[in-house]
């Protein structure tokens, strides 16, 4: 079974079914555990005695299930496996004669905030009504918003490209809003191959992420008192 | 994760709706023909936002009706393996729970729920934890992980995981 499910998950990406999927997914999910702690410490650390002793617990843990195998298949199948998810197949999977270019959800918010806007005052003509879909997808780019302005965003995040992060991979993390370094490797794990030359840049960028994100809950809360000011006001002339 | 994409399509057209306003019912026909809904490949189309040309008109044989070939461009909606996305709870049962970013719809098998979340039943169906301190029902928000998608002509469907470092419920609305 755990044959068949890997060489499934290798010939044809897209065919996923429930059961494969989870015996890939655990397997997955353990590795990526140990792999985060085994590579984090050398490299902080790098003196070689702290390998060797990173080393002897590894085939320890992992000799009660698979000993070798185990080991063999974490080394080759990490690298080969995990950036594959998230860019390569987004590019792949688009077709490459048309220009795409992935947004985050605040631009996409505003965008279709903008779009909306617009259908109000057309709106007199029922013909033109805006699907579901669409208003699905507003709704959602609004919810996820950590932030008021797209354009900062994107200057803070575009500081990364030049180390090689690619667009989509910018896009998840403005729209994940992650607070740590270690959260960012361990959600986009694409990265990883470049963590040591990303690390330090990322932390910046988190930081100035935290400013921004800071300033538009300030902003909103600012908002809402005003609102509820207004309302507590209105409140007291009824009473 | 949304995209700004260009399409092309050929749009057909009666030849009653030529005149000064071709231009104008090319594009209402556009947006009533594309708008809200999904390919395959491209994702749901949320919304047309501009077009970039429209090409001659080419006479169909027999038939009257010409078609122009139209470049547009429109924001998408369209999950991917390996994005990580928030999303709403739906519906819980004792398979998993659905979940719904968007206009997507995710499934999130219990095989793919942390093991230490046990599911209760009753009215209100929920995964809990066993100190009850984290709970997953109808309206929590979660984080999740895309791991598979299934995509066909009309229809985005994906299974996610919340089985993961840094995943899982952000916000729960019976604390709230």
């Amino acid at each position: 079974m755990e044959k068949g499910a890997t060489l499934k998950s290798k010939g044809k990406e897209g065919s996923f079914k429930g059961k494969d999927d989870s015996s890939i997914k655990s397997k997955y999910g353990r590795k990526v555990r140990i792999n985060f702690e085994g590579p984090l410490e050398p490299k902080t650390l790098s003196s070689p005695k702290y390998v060797g002793k990173d080393d002897t617990p590894f085939p320890k843990g992992y000799s009660s299930k698979g000993g070798k195998g185990d080991k063999i298949a974490n080394g080759g199948k990490t690298p080969a496996k995990e950036p594959q998810p998230l860019e390569l197949k987004i590019e792949l999977e688009l077709p490459e004669n048309v220009k795409c270019i992935s947004m985050m959800d605040c631009e996409a918010a505003s965008i279709l905030q903008g779009i909306q806007d617009q259908m109000v005052t057309l709106s007199k003509d029922p013909e033109l009504k805006l699907p579901v879909p669409f208003d699905k997808g507003l709704q959602y780019a609004k919810r996820g918003v950590h932030y008021t302005n797209p354009q900062s965003v994107r200057k803070v995040l575009e500081t990364l490209t030049k180390h090689g992060v690619s667009n989509s991979e910018l896009c998840v993390i403005a729209n994940v809003g992650p607070e740590s370094v270690d959260e960012v490797f361990s959600l986009v794990p694409s990265l990883k191959a470049k963590r040591s030359k990303l690390s330090e840049p990322l932390k910046g960028v988190l930081s100035e992420l935290a400013k921004l994100k800071e300033s538009a809950n300030l902003a909103s809360q600012l908002e809402e008192e005003s609102q509820h000011g207004g309302k507590s006001t209105q409140g007291g002339k009824f009473t | 994760m949304f995209f700004h994409i260009v399409l092309e399509r050929n749009m057909q057209l009666h030849p009653r709706h030529f005149g000064r306003n071709l231009r104008d019912n090319i594009v209402a026909k556009l947006m009533k023909d594309v708008e809200g809904t999904c390919s395959g490949r491209h994702g749901f189309v949320v919304a047309i936002t501009g077009i970039e040309n429209i090409g001659k008109g080419l006479i169909r044989d027999g038939t009257g009706f010409v078609s122009f070939p139209v470049k547009y461009q429109c924001v998408v909606f369209r999950p991917f393996k390996g994005e990580i996305l928030e999303a709403v709870v739906t519906m819980v049962n004792k398979m998993g729970f659905f979940a719904e970013a968007g206009p997507v719809q995710i499934f999130v098998s219990n095989h793919l729920i942390p093991d230490d979340m046990e599911f209760q039943s009753g009215d209100m169906p929920n995964y809990t934890t066993s100190d009850g301190s984290v709970k997953i029902q109808k309206d929590s928000e979660v984080r999740l992980k895309i791991i598979g998608t299934r995509v066909d002509a009309t229809e985005i469907f994906c299974i996610g995981t919340i089985k993961d470092d840094f995943l899982g419920v952000i916000n729960d609305p019976a604390a709230a």
